[in-house]
């Protein structure tokens, strides 16, 4: 996560130093200082090492900090891992969510290089070999879902809804799914879905 | 192959003997898509394949003076670069509309492509655009369009409009208006163009993969057998993906020149930007009622803009009701915005929120219920015109009896509101439709038809009926869809889908069940006419013992499948839909706030394939409907004429808390035939909840989408001296 304007440390100068702005848009790739003059570690512009551990699998790369944490699961993994899907690429719209360190996150809006270190979970994680989530199953027989591009985000978000809150409300449950928007109109059943999972307790 | 043999009229099976028509049946594709398995283009990965990136003009209105890009290709990492407004050509170097393509480049990452096409250099001669239809209707405004800013006037008329309101009663005048809507699919337009000599295979998200085909390979100058388009999975439509686009054209062009497969997938901004919209539509409407509320005419000018030199058609009044003498002026009005597109019934929730907000307008001048109102002046009855039947069950759902007049008098600033609206459509389906069924020695069965499937559930509703067809369980049938190499198929548009699918599919696999009869008829002694396919057997009508498993009459096919052609046949599928909505409201007159606690729909379809898909479809329009009557807005700057809102945060559609109750009656036709469900529950949606605000405020909501200052500016002009 970007440090806090409160939090020691922070200063214009380490914030513009972290975010590179000078190298980036010329695309240069020359090798950056690894530690400037005041002690702040710099990284890239050009591709350095970057370790994710995604549903339990330790997947190292070599990418450009500035990649995020969902172009590098959908483009730079072999093979890639295209279950969640980019579609505003700002944190308006949940295709993109992700469980990282039993939070929802959008991936859209996290640097890859911030996730390092940290437990990240996609919609990959939630079936077992053929056998679909109690959750999955839910959005399958409700038919939550429609051309299902947002249906990946939606069951991540309900997954994690359920994993907090076993026997949540509607309203509890429309609250978790707020971040979460379907264009083809599916809401109706995905409610449906994340109060009827039979996902229980424990 | 087999040719169809000739025969009886085809028809469906006795809704008694059904076995999985008309029955909820899960998508099959269902596991895939929840499990983050299903392949979308946007997920596409081929191997070599670079990333495209496509610069759009940032200025609505300009012409292209110079291109440079010298400094785009020095970028590590790219490997082609091509311009696409050629400066030389004074033409085609006008820039009509924000993000227009101008350049275009290709390289090994996104992050290089994105690099390279921001140092693409342009020079650019801005020139001041067209922002409202207000400029450019104005005397003073610069021809931005070689035609003109405004189109010839298309004139309709029946009757004596003039005679018609003098004998008028009562008279409503008023001007209305709706907003331009952008289709917000998810998965953006675009998709991959790979080469392989001189073939072209193209992964694209579309609702049309031969229309794509079709259009890409003219667009290239190469002949369509040497292209090819596959969609097995697309992340929506609404009608802005059914023609050939041109970022795989452009693909199609950088593959060509880097010698590797390309991919562009549009980013949110130019989505909102340049892949279509809803025209906007305006009236200046003056309509006459009778003392007994009969409707006598209605006149009108209107006129929209579907943007950059594209039309703005609807037709009002909404063909449901009855007047008798009618006129519409219309012209279209161009601005520098993106084109229009079709969207979701193109033409109808415009006219209908116009026609129903002037009906209870009418009623209000009568003092007459609306719901009164319509039922004495709706089309008569007949089977694909039944709003007489619908409106008051829709009424008792609703509980229209507890409505009160024209504006909530109860204390305080919360007030709730009734209102109605109704729907009509065509639907149908496209007669050269085609399909192919091919029975397996193993037993499998598929079926080959290049439809596609845009979340309607085209696959299962394919699977369905061969299965129903050949008395097989679904899961012995496969759905191959999504490839120009299978038989031809219209594109998923109009609602034609099912009653383009359906008839051939049936009469594919009955062509095929017949070809197979005539395997098994000599091994039981009879003539192939006494067989039946039912339960997974082929047995003899009347006899059901006498007969074998399905397996082990595929096994009789020996090495060589059977291969049954099916062509669209009439008599499975029939024309023309009917609707209405009813929406509860509750306003709060402070905020402006509108919340709607229900809509209650009557609808039918013909005869309903896949239950549980069906009602999805009817959420989905109704919810579009939503997003259409309080949220939706493209905005411009009125200075720039540039998208003031082109991404999710400020665009805004309907998310899980909007949602209101929603009550189906989704109406079996069987005897109808398929006919077709995708757009009729997004049109009356709108008018409906307009309706409802201003039997709730008091106060007449003429304008879309009904936002909270369109309430208080509605609530204020009342208070200043009326909008009634």
């Amino acid at each position: 996560m970007p440090r806090r304007k409160d939090e020691p440390g922070f200063s214009r100068r380490s914030f513009l130093k972290t975010v590179g702005a000078g190298g980036v848009a010329a695309g240069v790739l020359a090798k950056a200082p690894a530690v400037d003059a005041q002690g702040v570690n710099v990284l890239g512009p050009g591709p350095v090492p970057v370790t994710l551990n995604v549903n339990g699998q330790v997947h190292r790369l070599e990418i450009e900090p500035r990649v995020t944490l969902l172009d590098a699961l959908r483009t730079r993994f072999n093979p890639p891992m295209t279950g969640v899907k980019r579609v505003c690429d700002r944190g308006a719209c949940g295709a993109c969510t992700m469980i990282v360190d039993g939070k929802t996150i959008y991936a859209c809006s996290t640097l890859a290089i911030e996730a390092q270190g940290k437990k990240i979970r996609t919609v990959e994680s939630f079936t077992q070999g053929t056998v679909l989530h109690p959750v999955q199953q839910a959005f399958c027989e409700k038919d939550g879902l429609m051309c299902g591009f947002c249906t990946p985000g939606f069951v991540t978000a309900t997954v994690a809804l359920l994993e907090k809150t076993p026997n949540p409300t509607a309203e509890q449950a429309k609250r978790a799914l707020d971040g979460n928007i379907c264009r083809c109109g599916t809401y109706v059943r995905v409610l449906e879905a994340a109060l009827n999972s039979g996902v229980k307790r424990g | 192959m087999q040719q169809p043999p000739a025969g009886p009229p085809r028809s469906w099976p006795p809704v008694a003997d059904r076995v999985l028509l008309g029955k909820s049946i899960k998508r099959l594709d269902g596991p895939d898509k929840a499990a983050g398995r299903a392949k979308y283009s946007y997920d596409i990965i081929r191997p070599g394949m670079l990333y495209g990136e496509i610069l759009g003009s940032p200025h609505p209105r300009a012409r292209v003076k110079a291109i440079d890009l010298a400094a785009a290709k020095a970028v590590p990492g790219v490997k082609a670069a091509i311009v696409i407004k050629d400066p030389a050509d004074p033409v085609k170097a006008t820039i009509n509309y924000q993000g227009e393509e101008v350049a275009a480049v290709a390289a090994i990452t996104e992050e290089a492509a994105r690099d390279a096409m921001r140092l693409i250099k342009v020079e650019y001669e801005v020139l001041q655009p067209l922002a409202t239809v207000e400029q450019a209707m104005s005397p003073n405004a610069p021809q931005a369009f070689s035609s003109g800013n405004v189109s010839k006037v298309n004139t309709s008329a029946e009757g004596d409009v003039e005679a018609a309101l003098k004998t008028a009663a009562h008279i409503v005048e008023g001007v209305y208006a709706t907003q331009v809507q952008t289709h917000t699919s998810l998965e953006t337009h675009g998709g991959i163009a790979e080469w392989e000599g001189d073939k072209l295979t193209m992964y694209v998200s579309t609702q049309g993969v031969n229309a794509s085909r079709d259009g890409i390979a003219d667009a290239l100058g190469i002949p369509k057998p040497n292209a090819r388009v596959i969609t097995e999975y697309m992340g929506g439509g609404f009608g802005s993906k059914l023609g050939a686009d041109v970022q795989l054209v452009i693909a199609a062009k950088l593959a060509k020149a880097a010698g590797a497969p390309v991919k562009i997938m549009l980013d949110r901004k130019h989505e909102h930007l340049i892949t279509g919209n809803r025209p906007s539509a305006f009236a200046k409407v003056k309509a006459g009622v009778d003392a007994q509320g009969k409707f006598l005419a209605w006149d009108s000018e209107t006129w929209g803009t579907g943007g950059a030199g594209q039309g703005a058609g609807f037709t009002v009044p909404y063909n449901v009701y009855v007047f008798p003498a009618r006129r519409q002026s219309h012209r279209d009005v161009y601005t520098n915005a993106g084109p229009q597109r079709a969207f979701r019934a193109p033409g109808h929730p415009q006219a209908c929120f116009i026609t129903e907000t002037v009906i209870d307008e009418l009623a209000d001048r009568l003092r007459m219920d609306p719901l009164e109102l319509r039922m004495r002046n709706v089309q008569p009855e007949a089977p694909n015109y039944q709003w007489k039947k619908y409106f008051p069950i829709g009424a008792e759902k609703i509980g229209w009896n507890r409505r009160h007049p024209t504006g909530d008098a109860t204390a305080g600033p919360i007030k709730r509101g009734l209102g109605c609206a109704a729907n009509r459509w065509a639907g149908g389906g496209n007669r050269s439709t085609r399909a192919m069924c091919e029975i397996q020695p193993d037993g499998s069965v598929t079926t080959k038809i290049s439809t596609q499937d845009i979340g309607t559930g085209t696959r299962t509703v394919i699977a369905m009926i061969a299965a129903e067809t050949m008395g097989l369980p679904l899961n012995a049938v496969t759905a191959a869809i999504g490839d120009t190499n299978y038989p031809f198929a219209p594109g998923s548009g109009g609602s034609i889908t099912v009653g383009s699918v359906s008839p051939t599919v049936r009469v594919s696999a009955e062509n095929a069940l017949k070809e197979l009869f005539t395997r098994v008829a000599p091994q039981l002694g009879v003539t192939a006419d006494a067989l039946e396919a039912k339960g997974g057997r082929i047995q003899v009508k009347g006899t059901p013992a006498k007969g074998m498993a399905w397996k082990d009459a595929c096994k009789l096919l020996g090495t060589t499948p059977i291969q049954a052609n099916g062509e669209w046949t009439q008599g499975l599928s029939s024309v023309g839909t009917s609707g209405v909505q009813f929406a509860d409201v509750e306003v709060d007159i402070e905020t402006g706030v509108t919340r709607v606690k229900k809509i209650v729909s009557v609808q039918d379809c013909g005869m309903i394939v896949d239950k549980l898909t069906a009602e999805s479809q009817m959420y989905g329009g109704i919810i579009m409907g939503l997003g259409f009557a309080l949220f939706e807005n493209r905005i411009l700057d009125r200075n720039t004429a540039k998208m003031v809102n082109p991404n999710m945060e400020w665009y805004l559609v309907p998310g899980i808390s909007d949602i209101p109750v929603i009550d189906i009656t989704l109406v079996d036709q069987p005897d109808r035939g398929v006919i077709g469900l995708g757009e009729p529950p997004v049109i009356s949606t709108a008018a409906a909840i307009a309706n409802a605000v201003s039997n709730a405020t008091g106060v007449r909501i003429r304008k879309l989408p009904v936002t909270p200052d369109t309430v208080l500016a509605a609530l204020q002009q009342e208070r200043a001296g009326g909008t009634l």
